[in-house]
């Protein structure tokens, strides 16, 4: 029963996602972008990290895909334009990343990340949060850099826009 | 299959059917309150007692009417989107406990799983609106959209609150945590926070922008006919059912009550009250403009609602001690 | 992280998704009457009488995008709020520490972003 659904989500995100490069109407891909993201929950799911799943579907597909979706539907191509055509590098491209999937193929074994706590099945929520700001504690706080970083450069963009 | 436990709430209660009989109630709830406010009567004729069958004489009005698309628009995002609007608002309520043991859904990260699903409706109403290839809807749709940027950090914010002083995300426990003390009181704050967002969230007045009857024409259920229009409208008021049962559960205790009366009527009880206060917000308070929405929302509300998060952190940790 | 209770919201949604669209095409198929003589008007946008001029999807609020931008980053916050806020009773002051810096490293662009927005009119 697993196997089958694990076929069915990864089926989904890898349709939505082929679907999303090749559409015609930047919307409809943005849309389908949407959908592999909720294929992606659907794995979480199945992995048993249901927060991280909700969080997806809320960050991911309430966020990100509204984005596009916006920068789609108020700067993209008219519909009937072609989006750039990008012959030339398309080569480059796949070769860099059947490279990154070889990478990373070999980086997924069960002993690449050891980390300092593998639970199993017994995972909780409480566990997960204490680890997460016990053992991850450094961590977190590059992260907030990165994102403090984001936030700057974004704002620091849309000032230059306006040519003030 | 038929006849488990799953099915019969997922079809009668609190699933399908009962969602579909308490919105159509609360539609006529909402022109009733109205109408009080305003010195009117509101629908009267519909039936007996106060013209209580009135939307269901609309939706049968309106399941006559033809179902069309506008020319050059997208008629699947023009049809689909409002039909997946109206699942996720009935998807809300299977997350919320009515009674102990009476919820489809018992999720662990229940408050998290219910504010994802509502993120997802202002993507639906900005594809809806854009789908129909007119003005006004595509304008109320990115209305829609920035409405959602202005309060959605405050509204998780506040549920933080609810979080940190129940200490789990379930929603049945969190219920079971305020045994001894709703937390209405000491996440005043926190409560006034949701209250606000989560009317700014089903785009009710003062924050009706997206929609803007007199101003928008409906904004993005502009072009809608027939039966679409319901399935526009109609997640309105599943929303406002779900997020008021939500706030009974958060901040009044939800199924908690002397014990005289069944749990599902303090359930119910709390959750009409939550009702009519928003009602009441409809006739009482102007539209909200969306940049004075955009500033209150990213200085006033969230400023609170992180002070709420320092008082709720010194409630529950303790003033520190150097 | 445990998935109860995914089955069963997952079973009511898919549920409900099949009812909806069911009724729909129900409807769709043999409630609603067809029109055998629709006039030209009858399919074009409504505007409240006047006729449609100009495409329909033009660019129309585009200067608030600076806040979308801000949502994203703050709703990947709001993540790592709510995994600390769980744990609150657990962790007490010492665990949160790590929290408390996270929050104020990222209050300060969003002190920034007021302070811009303070002196732009057309946020």
């Amino acid at each position: 029963m697993t196997d089958l659904l694990f076929l069915a989500f990864a089926a989904v995100t890898i349709g939505a996602a082929i679907l999303a490069i090749e559409a015609r109407d930047l919307v409809y891909g943005a849309a389908a972008l949407g959908i592999a993201f909720l294929g992606v929950a659907g794995l979480f799911f199945l992995l048993d990290a249901a927060y991280v799943g909700w969080f997806q579907i809320a960050v991911y597909i309430g966020a990100v895909v509204v984005l596009i979706l916006f920068t789609v539907m108020l700067v993209g191509p008219k519909k009937g334009e072609t989006p750039l055509g990008l012959k030339r590098v398309s080569l480059l491209a796949a070769m860099l990343v059947s490279l990154l999937l070889g990478m990373t193929g070999a980086l997924a074994n069960a002993t690449a990340f050891p980390g300092p706590d593998s639970c199993g099945s017994g995972c909780d929520l409480s566990l997960f949060s204490t680890s997460l700001l016990k053992n991850y504690g450094v961590p977190l706080e590059f992260m907030s850099l990165v994102m403090a970083a984001a936030v700057i450069g974004a704002l620091a963009l849309s000032k230059t826009d306006r040519g003030q | 299959m038929l006849t488990s436990p799953l099915f019969l709430e997922i079809v009668l209660f609190p699933g399908l059917l009962s969602i579909a009989i308490i919105g159509a109630l609360l539609g006529w709830l909402e022109r009733k309150v109205t109408a009080r406010v305003q010195l009117r009567i509101g629908p009267l004729y519909a039936s007996p007692a106060g013209g209580i069958l009135q939307m269901f004489a609309d939706l049968i009005k309106l399941s006559f009417k033809e179902l069309f698309v506008p020319e050059n628009s997208d008629a699947f995002f023009f049809i689909m989107a409002p039909t997946t609007g109206l699942v996720l608002g009935a998807a809300l309520v299977g997350l919320i406990p009515f009674a102990p043991g009476l919820q489809i859904a018992n999720i662990e990260v229940g408050l998290p799983a219910f504010l994802a699903i509502i993120t997802l409706s202002p993507t639906l109403i900005l594809l809806a609106g854009w789908s129909a290839n007119s003005k006004f809807p595509f304008i109320g749709g990115l209305r829609a959209l920035f409405q959602q940027t202005a309060y959605e950090i405050p509204l998780w914010l506040s549920a933080l609150g609810v979080i940190m002083m129940a200490g789990t995300m379930n929603l049945g426990q969190i219920v079971n945590a305020q045994t001894s003390g709703w937390f209405i009181l000491p996440q005043a704050l926190g409560a006034f926070i949701f209250l606000v967002t989560s009317v700014a969230e089903m785009e009710r007045l003062p924050f009706d922008l997206p929609e803007a009857e007199s101003e928008i024409m409906m904004g993005w259920q502009a072009e809608y006919p027939g039966v679409l229009f319901l399935a526009a409208q109609g997640p309105g008021f599943v929303k406002l059912y779900a997020f008021s049962a939500l706030f009974s559960v958060m901040f009044l205790g939800g199924f908690l009550g002397p014990s005289f009366l069944p749990p599902l009527f303090w359930m119910l009880l709390k959750t009409l009250i939550v009702i009519v206060l928003i009602m009441l917000l409809r006739s009482t308070f102007p539209r909200v403009r969306l940049d004075q929405l955009l500033r209150a929302g990213w200085t006033t509300l969230l400023s609170l609602a992180i002070l709420n998060i320092g008082i709720t952190y010194l409630l529950v940790v303790g003033f520190p001690t150097f | 992280m445990v998935a109860q209770g995914i089955p069963e919201i997952g079973s009511y949604i898919a549920f409900l998704f099949v009812s909806t669209v069911a009724l729909v095409i129900i409807l769709r198929l043999f409630v609603s009457p067809r029109d055998p003589r629709p006039t030209p008007q009858k399919k074009k946008p409504f505007e409240s009488g006047q006729i449609a001029a100009g495409p329909g999807r033009t660019r129309f609020i585009i200067q608030y995008y600076p806040y979308l931008l801000m949502f994203v980053v703050y709703d990947v916050i709001a993540m790592f709020l709510f995994a600390w806020g769980l744990n609150l009773r657990a962790l007490g002051a010492s665990g949160s520490l790590p929290v408390l810096v996270f929050m104020a490293v990222l209050l300060i662009p969003l002190g920034y972003a007021l302070h811009l927005a303070n002196h732009r009119e057309n946020w």
